[in-house]
């Protein structure tokens, strides 16, 4: 077989978890050929992030000290290790970054990932030292991407075709290869950073490249759950999902991948399997094509007790965003007037908020959305200035901001096409008294979405998961 | 239009002559004033801020086998991705020989020109053969024009044609004489009852066998121009490595024979269709289209609404490759006006 597998944070983060991560990855790698992709030691990358700004601010006491604390952490993994020598230099390249960023006074989007960069750099050759086998960066493995520093999108062909002949003669059965997820390289070789998606990224983005048979992504979780187990006690593993499922409970904000980091593994139909190095034994969930999931759900025993299966459940999973705010563009001068749904969503794109909720009541007199607190007051006043505002046409009245909502979402591929699951949301709901302030199901009939307020999402998604009986 | 051209064999020369002779009329016609800036073979370069004349690149060339011996702008020594980016040309022509042993130094050619704003036109097969959906994809993303017209068919415009059968259309599948070294081979063995080793040595002697035959008769050149083939037409991102191969090498005399008394000839075919793509000798039919004689080419598409569409034409020589340019420059040339029209310089 050939694997990529991918580490996260948490597995990197001192010599003790790297050397558990490296010793995980050897033993598969004695009989398959393995890539071991790895992010930067946990929280290292949040420092790297204020080390660019305290550089730019010119704020040399800060600079100092996070410089200090990135060193140590490097420096004693690196000597358990034996990777010392190249530790140090690297360090001291970072070291020569940011002197030149305060010098510069000045920390551009170019420069932020330069400086980035050093936390999967760093890590690498921790794992490379723990391996005992090659290790390089993403662009070195072929990985190009487009200019858009911070949030680079790969040049998939270019990529694929460039994996395919650098890294692809590298890796064989004993002969593992270690590389850097989250950092690329533009086409002119400047680095880049892939942004959301980060490291999981450059695992689906090599598993494709290299057709390769699955993606392992180890991390500290068992894999996804059917509800948040702090909220629902009864909630379990899911042991197969679709990749179509997956994304829609990355969008929920369930610990799932970003559904930007599943694209070229469920382009290329190749599974994702999430597990927890912490218990290596366990099977973790499984993300694949439908196919895949049917024949996998075939094939497991239906006596199994610890992991849920799907005997053609409509409703999968529960998951819920909260701290959301609800907008609510309202008036009656909205009516029968075209354009408007365009004006909000011009405004709100033009302040870069990010909409995860969509409501138009069919009267036309109100359009509602759902965007997270961050984000609220921007969204308000874009709205305020574009819609009701001297710059707009008063083409609304009324702008209404709900704070502390929670989005709850009931995820299966399993409901398109199975009627009364819309009918069974709203009985559970009901039963337990829980107002609802906005509904929506997109045309892909994935999943419906609840907004309710955030003292009532927790009785929301325990009434959901119960009624669906996802419990067992 | 500020043109760097890399290779300046049989091709890049025809080219140069060819843009001088036409000059006056692509001027009147398109506005057209191209200009030599640069030329690079494997030796050296020559670079000129004024352009580079014809006559003087010729009889260097001549004389001293590389374009780096030329007198004030000559530079010896293998030229460098760092050269194309610096030259400032608006068109990158690529004509070094489809070698797939190293398609490696072609594509840093295209790369470098492509990331550096230039747009390119080749007619070496060897990177599209490789990397095809890559360079597309770099052209694309860099928003330059990329143009292979001579790279398949040469002086017939075979994939301009088979792509204006696709559109609106659906080409199901395409069979493909696409080598006219092989084609000349089989013809002359089906007509003069030759084995396979004295048709081999007279397409040496004319002159249509390239420098080493086994490119042509092993049907790697043909599994080159089916790859482009299927990227081109049919939108598939496939690479050389995807091609089934079989060429004629040592091809028995029996078998044409065996295939006369069927009433068909043996043809070297590429063929892509539902179950993939492959080169192998195969029989055709006596009356088939795409039975054609001498060195000919024969491109048979399948479309789904109006059946098979064939197009005949001769697929090689160096003045046809050089006319495939040209015209790829136009076209270029007209695609940039359209997209800048206050950056167009005559």
């Amino acid at each position: 077989m050939k694997i990529v597998m991918k580490f996260g944070g948490t597995s990197m983060s001192g010599a003790n978890n790297i050397r558990h991560a490296a010793s995980l990855a050897l033993a598969h790698a004695k009989d398959h050929a393995v890539v071991c992709v790895v992010s930067a030691m946990d929280g290292v990358t949040e420092q790297l992030l204020d080390l660019g700004q305290s550089a730019a601010a010119g704020n040399r006491a800060s600079v100092l000290g996070v410089l200090s604390r990135i060193r140590t952490e490097h420096e004693a993994a690196a000597n358990t290790l034996g990777c010392l020598p190249l530790i140090d230099t690297t360090l001291r390249k970072l070291e020569t970054l940011v002197e030149g960023i305060s010098a510069i006074g000045e920390l551009t989007p170019r420069s932020k990932d330069a400086v980035v960069a050093y936390g999967e750099r760093l890590s690498t050759i921790l794992m490379g030292a723990a391996m005992s086998c090659p290790a390089m960066d993403g662009y070195e493995a072929g990985i190009v991407t487009t200019d858009h520093f911070t949030s680079a999108d790969p040049l998939m062909e270019l990529s694929v075709f460039q994996v395919r002949s650098r890294l692809g003669p590298l890796v064989a059965p004993g002969k593992p290869v270690v590389v850097a997820g989250f950092i690329a390289g533009n086409q002119h070789g400047v680095t880049t950073t892939l942004g959301r998606g980060g490291s999981d990224y450059t695992a689906t983005i090599l598993g494709a490249a290299l057709q390769a048979d699955e993606i392992w992504i180890w991390s500290d979780v068992d894999g996804m759950m059917t509800a948040d187990p702090r909220v629902v006690g009864a909630a379990r593993l899911m042991s197969h999902i679709t990749f179509g499922e997956a994304v829609e409970m990355g969008k929920f904000g369930a610990k799932s991948m970003h559904p930007r980091a599943l694209e070229p593994a469920s382009e290329s139909g190749i599974p994702v399997r999430m597990r927890n190095t912490f218990k290596p034994d366990n099977p973790g969930t499984l993300i694949a094509s439908a196919e895949t999931v049917e024949r996998a759900t075939r094939a497991s025993a239906p006596s199994s007790q610890t992991i849920s299966q799907r005997p053609a459940r409509p409703v999968l999973a529960v998951p819920a965003l909260k701290n959301m705010s609800f907008i609510t563009v309202g008036g009656a001068t909205m009516i029968g007037r075209t354009g408007t749904a365009a004006a909000i969503f011009d405004a709100l794109a033009a302040a870069r908020v990010n909409v995860h909720m969509i409501c138009q009541s069919v009267s036309e007199s109100g359009i509602s959305i759902a965007v997270s607190a961050a984000h609220t007051d921007e969204a308000r006043s874009a709205l305020e200035r574009a819609i009701i505002g001297v710059l707009g046409e008063r083409t609304a009245r009324a702008i209404d901001v709900q704070r502390a909502v929670t989005i709850v979402a009931c995820v299966g591929a399993g409901m398109r096409g199975s009627p009364g699951v819309a009918a069974r949301v709203f009985t559970a709901i009901a039963r337990d008294s829980i107002n609802v302030l906005a509904i929506a199901q997109g045309s892909s009939e994935l999943s419906i979405a609840l907004a309710v307020l955030d003292k009532d999402g927790p009785a929301a998604v325990r009434s959901l998961h119960a009624e669906f009986n996802l419990a067992e | 239009m500020r043109i760097a051209l890399v290779g300046f064999g049989v091709v890049g020369k025809a080219l140069v002559e060819l843009l001088d002779a036409q000059r006056d009329v692509l001027l009147a016609r398109h506005g057209l004033n191209p200009k030599i800036i640069a030329v690079m073979d494997s030796r050296g370069a020559a670079v000129s801020e004024h352009g580079l004349s014809s006559g003087e690149l010729l009889a260097c060339k001549n004389a001293h086998a590389t374009v780096g011996a030329m007198p004030a702008h000559g530079q010896l020594g293998a030229p460098s991705e760092r050269l194309i980016r610096d030259v400032g040309c608006d068109v990158l022509v690529e004509t070094s020989p489809s070698d797939l042993r190293r398609p490696d130094i072609a594509i840093a050619h295209l790369r470098a020109a492509m990331s550096a704003g230039m747009h390119v036109v080749t007619v070496n097969k060897a990177p599209l053969a490789v990397a095809m959906p890559a360079l597309l994809e770099l052209a694309r993303y860099n928003r330059v024009g990329f143009r292979f017209s001579g790279t398949v068919g040469a002086g017939t415009p075979v994939l301009a044609l088979a792509s204006r059968c696709a559109q609106g259309n659906r080409v199901r599948a395409v069979r493909a004489i696409i080598n006219g070294t092989t084609n000349f081979i089989l013809s002359r063995m089906t007509e003069t009852g030759e084995q396979f080793d004295d048709a081999l040595a007279e397409a040496v002697r004319l002159g249509y066998a390239e420098t080493d035959p086994s490119n042509d008769i092993d049907g790697v050149d043909t599994a080159m121009k089916l790859t482009i083939l299927a990227n081109h037409i049919m939108g598939r991102r496939a690479t050389i490595a995807d091609v089934n191969r079989q060429g004629i090498r040592g091809l028995a005399r029996q078998r044409l024979d065996d295939a006369r008394a069927r009433n068909c000839v043996i043809k070297l075919i590429g063929r892509i269709d539902d179950s993939g793509m492959s080169v192998a000798p195969e029989e055709v039919p006596l009356n088939s289209p795409l039975n054609v004689g001498g060195s000919l080419n024969a491109v048979a598409l399948d479309c789904a609404v109006g059946g098979e569409v064939v197009i005949i034409g001769r697929g090689a020589g160096g003045p046809e490759t050089a006319t495939a340019i040209l015209r790829d420059l136009i076209d270029i040339w007209q695609l940039d006006f359209d997209h800048h029209p206050a950056k167009a310089h005559p």
